[in-house]
């Protein structure tokens, strides 16, 4: 399969896991895995599942504006690089982000979250 | 003689990691021609959705740019091991002035860098996106 086709199916399942069931997402983390969240760091996937569960709003969308991907290495890795914009339950104006993902595959043939970085991007 | 505070591994990463960034990006503003050597021929550039392999292509692309001058100023850098090869993710997120427009336009960009032989870092992946208002 195209390697941007399977970032572009990764990322738009990730939103929707997050956007519906934000406590499927650890799931998609393993133990090595890193977020750094507004420049919070956390590690491992029960950690990042708290960490993102925890955060201060109940519902929210992700609506995707670009998705840019290449391979990482060697290992069968890839890099992904979103820009979009999340607008939050009961808010007026959405959030724009960028968010960088290095995806690693698994024995089933899908992939898993190795490192996470999300940033909002205040005007 | 105070003794030293012992530098964790994250926080060494941390260092090179803004190091690099501000000789990056210093490069960029000031000299781009000399940016071509940060990149190997294994290197990939996406520009804007545009895909461009190996140092001299790239050399070429940023050189190629439609400004003269322009003046990055970086807001956040986020970095983190990029484990299966020793590297280092960097996340950068700032403002760009291109000499002659009255506005900032803001960018994102991503690297990851690749110890050499000689103790410094290459350039493997790098992809920037402006992000528009």
């Amino acid at each position: 399969m195209d390697p941007d086709a399977v970032a572009k199916a990764f990322v738009e399942h990730y939103y929707r896991t997050f956007d519906s069931n934000r406590a499927g997402l650890v799931n998609l983390y393993q133990e090595g895995s890193m977020l750094t969240f507004e420049g919070a760091k956390t590690q491992g996937a029960q950690a990042i599942a708290a960490k993102l569960a925890s955060l201060p709003f109940q519902q929210c969308m992700h609506n995707i504006s670009t998705v840019d991907c290449q391979p990482s290495g060697p290992a069968g890795g890839m890099l992904v690089f979103v820009s979009g914009s999340l607008q939050l339950a009961g808010e007026q104006h959405p959030l724009k982000f960028s968010q960088m993902f290095h995806l690693m595959p698994t024995p089933q043939g899908s992939f898993f979250v190795l490192n996470d970085i999300f940033r909002l991007n205040y005007a | 003689m105070d003794k030293e505070e012992k530098m964790g591994v994250e926080d060494q990463l941390e260092m090179v990691a803004k190091a690099f960034v501000n000789h990056y990006y210093h490069l960029f503003d000031t000299n781009r021609a000399a940016l071509a050597p940060l990149y190997h021929h294994t290197s990939m550039l996406s520009f804007e959705g545009q895909k461009i392999q190996g140092a001299e292509e790239i050399g070429q692309k940023l050189a190629q740019l439609p400004f003269e001058h322009c003046r990055h100023f970086i807001s956040t850098i986020d970095s983190q091991p990029s484990p299966f090869g020793g590297g280092i993710l960097v996340f950068v997120s700032g403002n760009l002035q291109l000499q002659g427009e009255e506005h900032q336009l803001k960018f994102s960009q991503m690297f990851q860098l690749i110890p050499t032989q000689h103790g410094s870092f290459f350039v493997q992946n790098d992809m920037f996106r402006l992000n528009y208002g």
